[in-house]
């Protein structure tokens, strides 16, 4: 979804056709083009451009759910950098995005190879990996959060029973085993999605490259990693930048499976503004602390634009 | 001798090779979804037990679904408010992309380019964080707890993604045709729904199945923006249900939820994986 | 045209959708989900006998600040609520609640009505809320396990000493079946169920009206390692340690668990649901003998601006009734109003007598931001309490909670 913004761009730098006299019918072909792009600006402006003003606006105020905001400038911004929370839930993000990203890749890199060349059954099995992926992360969620249960669900228990453990662990009382089970939950549901997107870029490379490597002698891994990887460069970082601004908005997972626990350490950038908005009802601060997600957001997607672009960046 | 192994062994020992993997990751993939809807069919007692094995020892029950829809105001109100809000958001998605789409392929008109990148460009701002805005000016308009007000955020949360899908699918329709009705003097409206509809319908079918599969799905939204009970969409209400009743969970009745919400998505999917796929990979081949 | 009329059926499927826009034309109440054993048969029966008619909801105890909050902010708000009492101070403060003063003091029986209740529901001197339902926090003990591990199946305990005992002879039974129980991941539940140990051992939590929090006392560190100790020992689940309060109920309902603290609502909820569970109920004790008790419950509130006050007067007329308040006694909950909650119990067994009493004695803190600082799934309180019931580092969480608390405390407006 995220190249259709580079698609777009450099399209308009391509665009310049050439202009044609104006003539009362071209003007109206004109206003016919914005009366069929209007429903889709009204939507966005109503409910994208507006919000997002008032996002901003909201951030200097403290503005209680109930009751009159008041003004108070930069106020809000001033506390957050004394919010240890909010700080240690930003940390927590980059380092959950950082190993979830890689752990996506390492699973779905071979999977994406497996199935790249049709023999009989790659159709099915590509189905069978990819199948996780239209289940929502809310089902998904709830699937799991019962599978990682001490006692109804079934890691525990299975281990118990097959004496790999003396007695039941509770896998979401620690932090490591909780924040490891939601990494295997998180590629186990997303390992299939970035495949299909590695699998059109592999696709995309001729046959005779690798062919002719191979006749020169080049082994598997060289030629994975002289031709295949930098020919995929764009794939990469567009699954990249899919995967990596996907994982900074987290929190239906930690949400739903982990409650945030234990104590606060799976608290993440989302689930804090959720908590500090919708729990403390704390609007105007809520507002502020999306602000600075938002600009680290969009901060990350530029660069990784710009590697994505710039083939000498990467 | 590893050395006298011959051709033909070696291929098949390759193709073992190959469906051993196949064969152990797909089981791999499919095992939760596999688990998930086999304990939903056994009794409630069973299924407060480790699910081991998964298959209904006491034979198949409905008793977790009973259970399920007996939670606040019976099952069928919310599996309807999900399918209402789904159903309308495909409607409303393909009818805006539609119109939007057409119009950026086929007209030119004063900063055509910069409202296109207006429109794509909004993909790059979670919307978690325009949220209680949202709800503000939904309440404004009287919108909050409604469910036109969560179809019409849906809509606009899926419009970068259907937009620019739909100009796609008209840029790909030669001028020409076009051209050709024109001559034969049929309006602009006639144009786009007889002649350019049938061409672009891949590409409704793509942004179709995106919108149905993202609005079934919403968690965040629908759990802030709807506050009355009735109008609680499935993911809504399943976080109820995995909240207890009676200060205890019922897993059945979760595992059942789960099933109940996976089932249209993995049906849709495997009906319509081709536009699926598509629309997943137009980005990354363009 | 086609795609004009597929426009046309889509406008009118929003339309339909919006069903908002039309009247209601019954009253609407949430209630929490802990109440879910009474407040149906309450509704009921006042249905069954009144014109006015009141629609229940049953909103997830945790979900339900925020809900309400949203819903009132959005105007949809129910006309009625039964409120966690300690919220009350909240929502009054808000301007969300109507004015009860002058329908509380018209009730000739005012005077009778629960303390606690009429506490917290009092802002600046006017009535916004006033007593729905009661819940004391109270012990419960199954005779069974008891009876099993050879212990006096008539007989609770009246320390803390003599609680770790008892568990640690039901726990010696083996198999699935554990000592003692507590939502270990739930701010809520053991405010309810932690603070009376430290009352009855004459510790206190907030002080000096609410404005400052006092939880580093020794009396706070010897509850901590009375947990602690049996959480070591392994008399508590595991389970417990990630419970939100979701499974309180889960272990004691199945015979699985000796002794566990929770509130009166339990009562109910366990001769209702699950009648072969043999149990005793006793007051939480102090560490050397002692009792005390969190008087909870619900406060019944009116959203400001609706107009309600008469179908509201209506509705808390039967509440107080002598048919109301066994009716609610029934299901669990603890009559609210004094001068007839001897005759509303009098059919019920001893166990609810003892619930009674406790809430008489019973305590609540109170506090605008009550929410922050006790119940939120993200705030001091249960991170203090996941870190010194399973952490190793006790000294500096209750510090931390404490500076975090009075924080909290200091910025309210």
């Amino acid at each position: 979804m995220n190249s259709g913004v580079m698609t777009d761009q450099q399209q308009q730098l391509t665009d310049g056709r050439p202009r044609r006299r104006r003539t009362a019918r071209q003007r109206r072909k004109q206003l016919v083009g914005l009366l069929f792009v209007a429903p889709a600006l009204a939507l966005v402006l109503l409910f994208f451009v507006i919000p997002l003003g008032m996002a901003f606006w909201m951030s200097l105020h403290n503005w209680p759910l109930l009751g009159k905001p008041r003004f108070i400038g930069l106020g809000n911004y001033a506390r957050l950098l004394d919010d240890a929370q909010f700080w240690a839930s930003m940390r927590f993000t980059v380092y959950y995005t950082l190993i979830v990203t890689v752990a996506i890749f390492s699973i779905a890199f071979p999977l994406a190879l497996f199935v790249e060349k049709t023999r009989s059954l790659t159709k099915l099995y590509r189905t069978a990996f990819f199948l996780p992926v239209v289940v929502g992360f809310g089902s998904a969620s709830l699937l799991w959060a019962w599978l990682l249960d001490v006692d109804s669900g079934l890691f525990s228990p299975a281990a118990e029973r097959l004496g790999l453990m003396d007695q039941r662990v509770n896998l979401l009382a620690g932090f490591d085993t909780t924040f490891w089970s939601i990494i295997i939950m998180v590629v186990w549901k997303t390992a299939g999605f970035n495949m299909i997107i590695l699998l059109t870029g592999l696709q995309g490379i001729s046959t005779e490259v690798q062919e002719a490597a191979r006749i020169d002698g080049a082994s598997p891994w060289q030629r994975f990693r002289r031709i295949t990887l930098p020919l995929m460069r764009r794939t990469i970082a567009l699954a990249l930048i899919l995967s990596v601004a996907g994982s900074m908005l987290a929190f239906d997972q930690f949400y739903i499976i982990a409650d945030g626990g234990p104590q606060n350490s799976t608290v993440t950038a989302v689930y804090w503004i959720f908590s500090q908005s919708f729990g403390s009802f704390r609007l105007g601060y809520g507002a502020a602390l999306s602000m600075v997600l938002l600009v680290i957001l969009v901060f990350i997607s530029v660069v990784q634009l710009r590697l994505l672009r710039n083939p000498e960046g990467m | 001798m590893a050395r006298t192994r011959t051709a033909p062994a070696h291929r098949l020992f390759a193709t073992l090779r190959y469906h051993g993997f196949g064969i152990g990751a797909s089981i791999l993939f499919l095992a939760p979804l596999v688990w998930s809807v086999l304990v939903s069919f056994k009794p409630s007692i069973e299924a407060r037990q480790p699910p081991l094995p998964p298959w209904p020892v006491g034979g198949f029950s409905l008793q977790s679904y009973d259970n399920l829809a007996q939670y606040g105001a019976g099952i069928w109100t919310y599996a309807g408010n999900s399918i209402a809000v789904s159903l309308a958001t495909v409607v409303a998605s393909v009818l805006v992309s539609l119109l939007a789409g057409y119009g950026f392929s086929r007209f030119q008109f004063p900063l055509k380019n910069v409202l296109f990148v207006l429109i794509i460009s909004t993909v790059m701002i979670p919307f978690q964080s325009i949220l209680t805005p949202l709800f503000l000016i939904l309440t404004k308009l009287g919108l909050q707890n409604t469910l036109t007000g969560i179809v019409l955020v849906y809509v606009t949360l899926q419009l970068p993604f259907s937009t620019f899908m739909m100009r796609n699918a008209f840029d790909a329709v030669p001028k020409e045709i076009e051209d050709a009705a024109r001559v034969d003097g049929a309006s602009v409206f006639a144009v786009l729904t007889r002649i350019m509809l049938p061409l672009v319908l891949p590409g409704v079918a793509t942004v179709a199945i995106f919108a149905f599969l993202a609005s079934w799905n919403e968690f965040l939204a629908a759990l802030i923006l709807l506050t009355d009970q009735k109008k609680y969409t499935l993911p809504v209400l399943m976080a109820a249900v995995r909240s207890g009743q009676f200060g205890t969970i019922d897993w059945g009745a979760v595992q059942s939820g789960v099933t109940l919400m996976m089932a249209p998505c993995l049906a849709l999917f495997l009906l319509l994986q081709r536009y699926y796929i598509r629309g997943l990979t137009a980005g990354a081949v363009k | 045209m086609r795609l004009l009329k597929i426009a046309a059926l889509g406008a009118t499927a929003l339309v339909a959708l919006s069903s908002s826009a039309f009247a209601q034309e019954k009253l609407t109440m949430w209630s929490r989900s802990t109440s879910e054993a009474f407040m149906p048969g309450l509704i009921k029966a006042f249905n069954e006998t009144h014109k006015t008619q009141i629609e229940l909801q049953i909103i997830p105890s945790s979900e339900m600040v925020q809900k309400y909050a949203t819903a009132a902010a959005g105007g949809s708000a129910p006309d009625f609520v039964s409120l966690d009492l300690v919220y009350a101070p909240a929502f009054a403060k808000s301007g969300t609640l109507e004015d009860l003063t002058d329908l509380a003091k018209s009730l000739p029986y005012f005077e009778h009505l629960s303390k606690a209740h009429i506490g917290t529901g009092t802002y600046e001197g006017r009535i916004y809320a006033l007593p729905m339902s009661a819940d004391a926090s109270v012990l419960l003990w199954n005779k069974k396990l008891f009876k099993q591990a050879g212990l006096d199946p008539d007989k609770g305990p009246t320390n803390w000493a003599e609680i770790e005992a008892a568990a640690g002879k039901v726990n010696a039974l083996g198999g699935d079946i554990r000592g003692f129980y507590f939502a270990g991941a739930c701010g809520g539940c053991n405010a309810f169920t932690f603070m009376p140990l430290i009352w009855a051992s004459g510790g206190d939590i907030l002080v000096d009206d609410g404005k400052r929090a006092a939880i580093d006392t020794p009396q706070m560190h010897d509850a901590i390692n009375f947990y602690r100790d049996m959480v070591a020992k392994g008399y508590v689940p595991e389970s417990a340690k990630t419970d939100s309060g979701k499974n309180f109920f889960g272990g004691f309902a199945t015979d699985k668990v000796g002794l566990s603290p929770i509130g009166a609502f339990a009562i109910g909820n366990l001769v209702k649901n699950y009648p072969d569970v043999d149990f005793g109920v006793t007051f939480i004790p102090g560490k050397d003998g002692g009792k005390a008790s969190f008087a909870g419950g619900d406060n019944f509130v009116v959203t400001a601006g609706r107009d309600n006050l008469e179908a509201a007067k209506e509705f808390l007329e039967f509440v107080y009734s002598l048919e109301g308040q066994t009716l609610l006694a029934k299901g669990g909950s603890l009559p609210t109003r004094g001068d007839v909650a001897a005759e509303a119990v009098k059919d019920l067994d001893e166990r609810y007598k003892i619930a009674t009493e406790a809430m008489k004695m019973g305590r609540t803190p109170t506090s605008p931001v009550y929410n922050d600082i006790f119940n939120s799934s993200t705030g001091p309180w249960k991170q203090m309490l996941g870190q010194v019931f399973f952490g190793d580092d006790v000294k500096g969480s209750v510090a931390k909670a404490q500076a975090a608390m009075q924080s909290i405390l200091d910025s309210q407006d």
